[in-house]
This record gives C-alpha cells, sequence and structure tokens, in this order.
C-alpha cells in the first residue's frame, strides 16, 4: 500500500467525477429523505390505525425491507420492477443518467420509509395520550390533532433519531454504484480504473463523504436545540 | 327514543341513559347501568371513591370514552348515535384534565387560539383578543407569551379552563381539576370555578374537594362500583346521607 501526494495529484485531474459523484450524492440522498419520509409518515399511521388491515399491511412491509439485504432490493428494484418500465431517457445537471438514478432512489426510498416509519411510530406513541384527549375535547378532529398537536411534538423527540437516519442514508447510498448511478463510489471506480491508483480515491471518497455527513448532523442538532424553545423554563 | 325525548323536555342539557363501560370484554365494569341527567346552569359534583367509575363516567360524556352500551342526549342529539359527528359535539363541552393536558410546543395564547381559529374558523385577531379577554380574567394576561412549562400548576389549570372556555362551551366537565395541584394552589382553581359557576355556567365536576361541593354544589352524585348509588342537594347528601356506602365513605372523607 502506498499513499503519495503523486497520487493524490494524478487522482485529481479527475476532480470533475468526484464533483459530480457529490452532486448525485446529494441528490439522491435529499430525495430519498423526502419521499422516504412520507412513505414512513404513512406506514406509521397505517400501524397505529384501528384498521385491522392497514396495521397488517404496514408490519409485513416493515418486517420485510428489514430483514432482507439493501442490495438484493436495490437489485430487485432496477432490474425487477423497473426492466418492464422505460423511464424518459433524460439526463440530471447534464451527466445523471435518470434511468438509473431514479431506481436507486425508489429502492432507498422504500428501504429508508420502512426504517424511519419505526421511529416515528416511536415518536408519535411517546406524546402523553393526555394531549389528543385535550385536542379531541375542544372538537380538533383526529386529523388536525395529528398534524397540529401529536406530529409536532413527535417529531421534536425523534429529531435525533430522524437525523441518524438522514446520515445513515448519504453513506448507504453508495451502494447506487452498483446500478451505474454516477454518485461518489462511482467516481472512486471511475478514477482507480483511469489511473491504477487504488488508494487515493478512497481516501478522497471517505473524505467527501465526512464533508457531507457532519454538517448534516450539526445542523440537525441546531434545529433540535432550537424547537426545544418550549422546554425552557 | 322515547325515554330520551322526554328528558329533553324537561329541559335536561345532558341525559344519560343505562351507561355502560367493560373493560376486558366485561371483566372489569367500569360503569355498569348509570342513568343522569344534568340541566343547563346547575354544577353536579361527582364524588365516590377511587376506581368508582366517576371518571369514566365524565370522559363518557363527550365520548372521550366510548361506552360499550346506553344512550346519551346532549342538547337534544344523541350522541352516542354511531352517525352522529362527535366533533361538532365536543366543541359544545368543555373539558379540564386532572393533569391540565396544555400544549407544550404552543404558547399560552397559542393554546388558546389554536381550537378557535381551526375549528371555528375565527380569524386569528378576533380569537387573540378573546384569549387575552379570558386571559385577564384569571389574572394571567402578562404570562400570555409563556409556555406551559413557565407556568406553576394553578397557573397551567387556569389557562386550561379558560381554553375551554374559548370555544363558548355549553357545558364544562372537570375531572379531578386540582388534584394534581400542591395544596397552595388548589384555591387559585377553585376560585374559578366557583366564578364560572355563579355566572350560570353548567358544570359537572369530579372532585375530592367537599368543600366546594358544599359551597357551589346544586347537586351530587355519589357513585360506586360503576353506579350512581345516590343523588341530592348537598346538604342532604352530606347531612342525612341515606345508603349505608355513601356513609361509609363520607365517615372515612370527613374527619
Amino acid at each position: 500500500m502506498s499513499i503519495s501526494a503523486e497520487g493524490f495529484e494524478k487522482v485529481l485531474r479527475y476532480a470533475e467525477l468526484f464533483k459530480q459523484g457529490m452532486i448525485c450524492t446529494v441528490s439522491i440522498s435529499a430525495l430519498t429523505v423526502f419521499f422516504g419520509f412520507f412513505l414512513a409518515l404513512l406506514l406509521a399511521i397505517m400501524r397505529l390505525s384501528k384498521v385491522g388491515v392497514f396495521k397488517l399491511i404496514a408490519a409485513t412491509y416493515v418486517e420485510v425491507i428489514r430483514a432482507t439485504p439493501m442490495l438484493v432490493q436495490l437489485f430487485i428494484v432496477y432490474l425487477v420492477v423497473f426492466s418492464g418500465i422505460q423511464l424518459p431517457d433524460i439526463t440530471l445537471f447534464g451527466f445523471i443518467k435518470f434511468d438509473r438514478f431514479f431506481p436507486g432512489v425508489v429502492a432507498l426510498a422504500l428501504n429508508s420509509g420502512a426504517y424511519t416509519s419505526e421511529i416515528i411510530r416511536a415518536g408519535i406513541q411517546s406524546i402523553d395520550i393526555g394531549q389528543t384527549e385535550a385536542a379531541r375535547s375542544l372538537g380538533l378532529t383526529q386529523f388536525q390533532n395529528m398534524r397540529l398537536i401529536v406530529l409536532p411534538q413527535a417529531i421534536k423527540n425523534i429529531l435525533p433519531a430522524i437525523g441518524n437516519e438522514f446520515v445513515t442514508i448519504i453513506k448507504e447510498s453508495s451502494i447506487c454504484y452498483t446500478i451505474g448511478v454516477q454518485e461518489i463510489m462511482y467516481g472512486v471506480k471511475a478514477a482507480q480504473s483511469a489511473t491504477f491508483i487504488i488508494a487515493e480515491p478512497l481516501l478522497i471518497a471517505a473524505a467527501l463523504y465526512f464533508v457531507l455527513t457532519f454538517p448534516t448532523s450539526k445542523l440537525i442538532g441546531y434545529f433540535e436545540r432550537r424547537m426545544r424553545r418550549g422546554d425552557i423554563r | 327514543m322515547a325515554i330520551s325525548d322526554n328528558l329533553v323536555e324537561q329541559g335536561a342539557l345532558i341525559s344519560v341513559y343505562g351507561l355502560k363501560k367493560y373493560y376486558n370484554k366485561g371483566k372489569i365494569k367500569a360503569l355498569d347501568g348509570v342513568d343522569a341527567e344534568i340541566y343547563p346552569g346547575e354544577v353536579v359534583v361527582v364524588i365516590g371513591p377511587s376506581g368508582s367509575g366517576k371518571s369514566t363516567f365524565l370522559r363518557s360524556l363527550n365520548l372521550l370514552e366510548p361506552p360499550t352500551e346506553g344512550t346519551i342526549v346532549f342538547d337534544g342529539v344523541e350522541i352516542t348515535d354511531r352517525h352522529c359527528d362527535i366533533n361538532l359535539h365536543r366543541q359544545k363541552m368543555g373539558m379540564v384534565f386532572q393533569h391540565f393536558n396544555l400544549f407544550p410546543h404552543k404558547t399560552i395564547l397559542e393554546n388558546m387560539t389554536i381550537a378557535p381559529m381551526h375549528v371555528k374558523h375565527m380569524s386569528k385577531k378576533e380569537a387573540e383578543e378573546k384569549a387575552h379577554e379570558l386571559l385577564k380574567r384569571v389574572g394571567l394576561d402578562d404570562r400570555w407569551n409563556a409556555y406551559p412549562i413557565q407556568l406553576s400548576g394553578g397557573q397551567k389549570q387556569r389557562v386550561a379552563i379558560v381554553r375551554a372556555l374559548m370555544m363558548e362551551p355549553q357545558v364544562m366537565l372537570f375531572d379531578e381539576p386540582t388534584s394534581a395541584l400542591d395544596p397552595e394552589m388548589v384555591g387559585e382553581v377553585l376560585e374559578v370555578m366557583k366564578e364560572l359557576a355563579r355566572g350560570g355556567m353548567t358544570m359537572v365536576v369530579v372532585t375530592h374537594e367537599m368543600g366546594f361541593a358544599k359551597e357551589v354544589g346544586s347537586r351530587v352524585h355519589f357513585m360506586e362500583s360503576g353506579r350512581l348509588i345516590e343523588e341530592g342537594s348537598p346538604e342532604k347528601m352530606f347531612e342525612y346521607p341515606e345508603s349505608p356506602r355513601l356513609q361509609d365513605f363520607l365517615s372515612k372523607i370527613l374527619l
């Protein structure tokens, strides 16, 4: 193993690949978080509903996702589900191939939604039932109670856990290079095969992931503190 | 329903007929057939040992506890009917809880305006004016921008009362409103409740404050084992209790 300044210099001639990789990783993670959150919310509410069928569907979904590897899910989504669907032949930011990028987002969101739904469910259940009773006694509907009273408090409680999930997604999105999504690891592979240098691209990738995840967790921490206003005497 | 029509004709605001609430498939009978009427302007105080079903009874009145069986007619509408939109009727019944249940993520003012704005579609300005007015009445207008956690227990409960009043309810239900308070704060909450009673508000109060029952109660209900055992004026109930169980209960608490 050899790491040298020279090596970095050579690899950095392909800086454009890493820049693209970063843009792609950020886009894929942001979209995953966005869609995954709504899926999770839906699953959590289904799981807490009084309707047995909803409960069963949500519980089964979560268990299946959690009991199977991400890589298998990704391949199933890309090679099976999307094999028969003609995605538009477009490129995002001039380089991201949509027909690979989109299945990647779908697979990650389906996976993340299952995990996040458990977090949201725990968050909703952690809110004292008295809050719901007070809201309902004032005439708020079940939906208004969720939206105005329970969820704002639940989200405050689960923000650290959601933040961890976001950070996890940024890291796990690296798996998408296996289906040819041009994220950071794809850049690593490309730089490695162009230069025959192994170590330096990986170190650059590690640094890039750190640059993405570290501020994200700090930012979540900031919002968490801000939302605790109501707890300060 | 023949019976409920009858009661409405007599002018009862709430009529309860054969109310039952079972848990564990009937193993636990929290309410075992309660009949009661609440008339406009009266203050009904519900007393009884713990586990007697008095809280369950109160919470059934606005269907926070859906009864297993029985009929409740409120303001001429059978609210226990499956097709009844309970949200519509809950706003006409204010409720105050033992543990206040203020919304901790909202300021005092927001706690008060949220229901009028979202349920009655009152404008923010109108709701806030009304909230300030009510807060002044309970001496808390200077705390309008505070969060619930910054208030003492007594202050929280006073806010909870005026929060319910924001919806201009026809009846106020109190579920042990002073039981979670430090002793020195009980008085300030009872004072607000007395004020409310003097203003002619219909009230149903589950409490252990016998002094309150004697002073402002128009009728006292004694419950035990999920049944309404005895009812009457405070004088009759406290001075001349008929049933041995009420006599026994009073002998334990009035020492």
